[in-house]
Formats: C-alpha cells, structure tokens, sequence
C-alpha cells in the first residue's frame, strides 16, 4: 500500500504533467484512478468470505453440471477460464487505461511492463501451440480461428475509437467488466455503451466494409516469417518497448515477509504477476476452447437484438468471413464467450469481496455521460476493429497477427490524445 | 514478496480447475479406460486375428470406431479428418488422423466445382494416399463432410478402399476414445489424379431432363421437410439463397437425418432399405440425391450408393444452382409465390 502512496506524485514523463493536475480530493495528490481509500481489511471479512466461497463454490458447481452435458466440455472450460481470468485482472488490476495513465501521468512504468510481460508469455504460448497445430504455416492458411484480421485505416480508425473511449470512460472493456464486479457505478453505463456502440458500428459496416475493408490485407507474420521468426521479431518488439520503461523504474521497496494471504487476497498482485497468467490462461484457452475474447458475447447479442428490432442492414458485407471476435448471431442461450464472461464478472465480484474493494455507489451524473459516451466509442471501435483490448490486442499479437499491433499502437495513441485533451480541458483527471 | 502471492494463485488456480471436472474428463485425459467396458472381451480376440479385421473392413464401407482404435497404428490406412468447424481438428483428434479442410481442399475457391485434378493430386500426395491405401474419413456434423469427402475420392477412382467412420467425431467423443493434438507425419504418396469420372456426378441438365420427365430417374431431395414444401428457401441463418422456394418436380423428400440412429451410426443395412422403399426409392431406377449445396445429399449419397449399393449420384450444384435457374419448372406446395409485398 505504502508503495503506491510514494508513486501517487505527479511525475509526468510525457508532458502529461504541465499543466498541474486538478485536485480531486483534498488529498493533494492525484489519486490513481480506482485506488480508493483502503478500508480495513479486516471489517466484515467474516460475511465477505463466506459470500465470495459461495460465488467461487456457485462457479464450480456451474462447471461441473456443464461438463456433465454432452458436448459441454468447452462451456465449462470457458466459465472456469472466465472466472481465472476475472480473478486475475480484479487481483493484478489488469486494466489496460490505468496502466497506461499511470505511465503518463504518474510516471509509473510497472503497470506497462506487466501488459508486455502478458504479450511475451502469451507470443511463447501460442508459438509453441501454433507449432504443434500447424507446422507449415507458409500456405494460404491462417491459424485456426486465431484473431488474425485486416490491417488498414479502418482499423487504426476502430484503435484510435476505442483509445478514446477508454479515457472517456476510465478503462476498456475487458476492466470495465470486472470493475463490475467490484461494484464500480460507471461499468453499468460503459457496458451499456459499448452495446449501443456496437450498434453504430453494424450501421457503419457496410460502407467502411466496401471503401477499404475488402481490400485490406489479413496479415500474418509466421506465413512470412516463420514460427522462429514471428517469436524473434515479436520478443525483440517488446523488448524494445520495455527498454525505456525499465529506465523508468521506481527505486525498489525494501524487501517485506507480508502473509501470504493477505498478498493473494486483500494486496493487489504486481500487474506483471497479472500479465504472466494471462498469456498463460491465453495460451491454455487457445489450445482448448479459443483466443480470449470479451466482446464476441456483447457483439452477438446486439446483433441478434438490433436485428429483431429490425435496425440492422439486410447484410452485413463480408463481416462473418473475417477472423476475430465472431459477432455471429447467437442461437443457444449458453455460449463459451457468454459463460467466459459472466465467470469473469462473478470471479472478479468475489475477488473484490474478499479484498474489500467491492465499494457499490450511485453514479453521478457526469459518470452516467462519460460511461455512455466513452462506451459508445468503445464499443464502436471493437465492432470495427473485429475486437477489444483484449481479443484483436492480446490474443491477436499473440498469434503472430499485424492487426494486433496495429490496434494496439492507435489504441493507445487515442487514449493519450484524449487524456491529453481532456487534462488540458478540465474534464478528465 | 512474490513468491507466496504466486503460489498462491497456483493454489487458487489449480483450485479452480481441479473443481471442474471439465478437464478430467475430457477424452485426451484418459485414453486408457476411453472404451467402453463391454468392449474390453472382444479387445484380447482382436488382437489376435488382425488380418480376419481388416478383410472385414476391407469388405464394408463403414468402419466401427471399435476397429479403427484397434487399428491406429495400421500400415496401409490412413485416417483423414474432415470438419467443417474451424480448429475441431486441432484441439484433439483422433490420434495418426491427418486434416482436410473442406473450404479450401475438395473444392475450387474461386469457381464453383470439386477440387480440379492438380489440386486432387497434391492433396492425395500430401495425405500419402495410394490406390491400395485404405482411407477412413470422419467428421463433425454427422460426417457431412467426410461424407463430401467420400463423394470427392470416388470421383478420382478412390472407392472401395475409402471408408467413413460409423457415427464420425460425435461417436468417438461421446465414446471418450483418445484424442490427440500432434500432427502425424506421413510419407508422401506418388498418386496421380485422371480426369474425375462424371458417373457419380449429377449434372443441371440430368436433373432438368428428370424434372421434364425427359428421362425415367429418381430424385431424392434430403432437405428439411420445410425447405422440401417452400415454406422456407434455406434454413435460418444461411447465406446462400435461391430466388425461388421449393423443390423440382418429381423429387420424393426423405431427410439426411432419418438414416441415421440417435448415437450417429447410419441404420442397418435392412432398415434403410425399408427407409427409402416406403418413399418408392429401391434401386430399380438410377438416384439422384440433392439438397441445397450438396453436402448434405453426399451424406445419402453415400448410403444409397455404398451401403445399398443402387445407382446413385449426387447432384451438387442442388437448390442453389436449380433454384436460380431461369425458365425451369418448380413446385412449390406452400404457395410462397413470388411477388411484392
């Protein structure tokens, strides 16, 4: 905890600190966004325990009858990689705005390196997935259906959107779902958002699908480089980006003996403890259910929704032909990416519980338009960019796929214009 | 500082895990007591009589997913996987099983027709499949497309030692047989590819002149009995459409689906015959099996035309190609006639 107060100064290593920040509290710092006060661990621990077992015995049990089911091996596989990785992200705060505006506006560079820590891990994974599953991939074939999709301006268009959105909004969608879970009163409006942008995005398809998207290429690294090259070149990337951030480190803490169970369940793990087990949980989802993914669900259920309604195009052009977060209509109430979702959130909720950062409050009404709004925009840009942070970013780059580093370099270029715009205008902190 | 958080999320992780049963009993994480019990008897006789095996095999058009576990590790077979569901194949197969893909391997990608002879022949080499080889095909979605797969082969004069899999991908799951995620490593083959042979092939104008009583055939349409009546032009969800709903004239409708038992196997040999005579289909007449893109009548096609052993070819530019066509008779018992609304 200490260790957070020392970096709450406003370092500013981009610029990002020019102007002095807008106090928020009377604390006179600049609190990181959802670091709220700490409340005593301890107070209620009994009751919060016993709900959050509960949750994680109600998940358990959820698996357990899926797997039962005929052919109900991958929901039940979803579910439990849903809730592993909603405990992750709630525990390491595995939220790809904050770490970025730590780095910006803090000067904390750790948040960052936990992200590159989960893409490394991740690009291992899938090499040595990839490797197994197709040996030759010099053909005309791509993975089997990793997130590889269309490099173009759309997609920088679809990055830079949802960059946008994630300051706007505070987060991307992957964290606004497991601040769900920690009762955050902006995620509802996000969330909402992002289905009403998803939307806007099926209405925008046709016409961005025939100016440009047809023609944009689906890049692949191992076709051209190989599995050996793709690993080398994707390493030496990250390595690249890590260099200046490790520059930046904060001198390290004395060496502590907290107890265990308090740095597992109340402490929030380094983000870079967070970052291995998502490419490990990326990698093991991929071998055995499917990229991760936290939008195919949200996607899929507008679509079905707008179309009932009747305000979706007759045809979406060429959308099912491409790779990423599939936006199929859905058929059966229990999908994998339904279930991958909603163990995300329980996971997250009993995480918070025990950790006593479940803090449920009204929203304020500048919450409600900034939730919308960002929303909109990132639910936007994930329709257009054929995923989220997490589907086209993460599971994309660790497939070898351009697109995902594409998205990944306008995402957070939109992000910081925006914070950058917003600082300057007083709206955002 | 790190270490007991990190044992610690391996201690809830494996918490987790070991909760769902999931991955226990998911057929690759035990092979050893996959078959069922009442297999194990016939296990020790099996072994013994190998050869008496495989001229059962070599005879039948089918194999049981009893004899191919048995038989893995044959020399001459090759076992070929043709899914249509992206990466079912990669996430666990049936062990030595090779990948077809039938989107871009048993068909041109750019003009509507099966896979040329160039691309037959790379592909048979690829798989190490000779003229003496036996094949076994199997699949996802009821063996469809292994069934595709088997209409393709003949076409190339590999028949009678191309064999499906009785009851496919969902007999050997449900089975928990092993399932395996390494590619097999085959030798390449030296097969050449003729011309395909047009006799298993149903033609637009064979159905057109049967259509117009032109020609004393047999039309087995295998579509949805709503698909069949015009109700519907495709079932929900589908892309490709005709401009027209219903069926060509004199065609009799038996769904795909009634060949074949709950667990997946195709019915005996008997029951089927009954099947088809009861809509007036017994092999007197040459068969003509279709549906909307032939994929599916490849499915009966391979029943009527390797099982039952009747004249049969599949016609596979089926509704889509007959649909859209001008100035052909159609008819369309739902009434769903054309017009404006």
């Amino acid at each position: 905890m200490s260790r957070y107060d020392a970096l709450a100064e406003p370092i500013g290593s981009v610029g990002f600190a020019a102007k002095p920040a807008r106090r928020l509290s009377g604390a006179g710092v600049v609190p990181a966004l959802s670091r709220p006060a700490p409340v005593p661990a301890s107070r209620g621990l009994p009751l919060r325990a016993t709900i959050a077992a509960l949750v994680a015995a109600g998940l358990a049990a959820g698996a357990w009858r899926l797997s039962g089911e005929a052919g109900g091996t991958r929901l039940a596989l979803s579910l439990v990689f849903g809730a592993l990785f909603g405990l992750v992200l709630q525990r390491s705060r595995f939220c790809f705005y904050c770490q970025w505006r730590d780095f910006l506006v803090l000067g904390d560079p750790r948040g960052m390196l936990g992200i590159l820590a989960a893409l490394a891990t991740g690009i291992a994974g899938y090499a040595v997935v990839l490797g197994a599953w197709m040996p030759d991939p010099s053909g005309t074939r791509l993975a089997p259906d990793a997130h590889i999709g269309p490099v173009g301006p759309v997609l920088v268009l679809a990055g830079l959107s949802f960059g946008a959105g994630m300051a706007l909004s505070g987060s991307c969608i992957s964290a606004h779902l497991y601040r769900l879970g920690e009762g955050s009163p902006m995620a509802p409006f996000a969330l909402l958002g992002t289905g009403l942008g998803f939307g806007l995005g099926f209405l925008t398809w046709n016409p961005l699908y025939l100016a440009s998207l047809s023609e944009a290429p689906v890049l692949w690294l191992p076709r051209h480089l190989g599995y050996a090259g793709t690993l080398g070149l994707s390493l030496a990337l990250i390595a690249a980006l890590a260099w200046p951030l490790l520059r930046r480190l904060p001198a390290p803490q004395p060496a502590s003996r907290p107890d265990p169970l308090h740095a597992a369940f109340v402490a929030r793990w380094p983000v870079w403890l967070g970052g291995l087990a998502v490419g490990a949980i990326g990698t093991l989802s991929y071998l055995r259910v499917g990229p991760l993914g936290v939008t195919a669900e949200i996607g899929g259920r507008t679509r079905q929704a707008a179309g009932a309604l009747g305000l979706l195009p007759e045809r979406l052009e060429g959308l099912d032909t491409f790779r990423g977060c599939a936006t199929a209509v859905r058929e059966a109430l229990l999908t994998p990416n339904g279930l991958f979702v909603g163990g995300l959130v329980l996971a997250a909720f009993a995480a918070a519980l025990v950790a006593g950062q479940f803090r449920p409050a009204w929203p304020k009404p500048g919450q409600v338009v900034r939730g919308l709004s960002g929303g909109l925009l990132l639910g936007w840009g994930a329709m257009t960019g054929l995923g989220c942070s997490v589907g086209t970013l993460l599971s994309g780059i660790m497939a070898g796929a351009v697109s995902g580093w594409v998205f990944g370099a306008a995402m957070f270029a939109g992000a910081a214009a925006t914070l950058w715009l917003g600082r300057r205008a007083g709206v955002l902190s | 500082m790190l270490r007991p958080s990190a044992f610690l999320f391996t201690v809830a992780a494996a918490l987790l895990l070991s909760a769902a049963p999931a991955a226990a009993q998911e057929p690759a994480a035990k092979p050893a007591q996959g078959s069922p019990a009442k297999d194990n008897p016939a296990k020790d006789t099996a072994a013994k009589d190998t050869a008496a095996k495989d001229t059962a095999a070599k005879d039948s058009p089918l194999v049981s997913t009893e004899w191919l576990e048995k038989n893995l590790d044959a020399k001459n077979l090759r076992i070929v996987e043709v899914s249509v569901e992206p990466g079912v194949f990669e996430r666990g197969h049936i062990p030595n099983a090779q990948n077809v893909a039938w989107h871009t391997d048993l068909v041109e990608t750019v003009s509507r027709d099966i896979a040329g002879p160039e691309k037959f022949t790379a592909l048979a080499r690829r798989l190490g499949i000779d003229r003496d080889t036996t094949v076994v095909l199997y699949g996802d979605n009821n063996n469809w497309f292994a069934a595709w797969g088997a209409w393709v082969f003949a076409q190339y004069g590999l028949t009678d030692t191309v064999k499906l899999l009785d009851g496919g991908r969902k007999k050997w799951e449900a089975e928990k047989r092993p399932l395996d995620t390494r590619t097999a490593e085959v030798p390449a083959s030296t097969f050449t590819a003729q011309a395909p042979s047009g006799k298993l092939r149903a033609r637009f104008a064979d159905v057109l002149a049967v259509a117009k009583k032109e020609r004393d055939e047999q039309i087995l349409d295998i579509r949805s009995p709503d698909e069949f009546s015009g109700k519907i032009i495709a079932p929900a969800g589908i892309q490709e459409l005709a401009i027209r709903a219903g069926h060509i004239p004199g065609s009799v409708n038996i769904p795909w689906a009634k060949a074949v038992n709950p667990d997946g196997t195709l019915k005996s040999k008997e029951e089927l015959k009954a099947l088809y005579a009861a809509a007036g289909i017994d092999g007197s007449k040459p068969i003509i099996t279709s549906c909307r893109i032939g994929e599916r009548s490849s499915h009966s096609w391979f029943v009527l035309s390797r099982i039952l052993g009747y004249d049969a070819r599949n016609y596979d530019g089926s509704w889509t190609e007959y649909g859209n066509a001008v100035g052909v008779p159609v008819v369309n018992l739902a009434g769903t006639v054309w017009g404006g609304k």
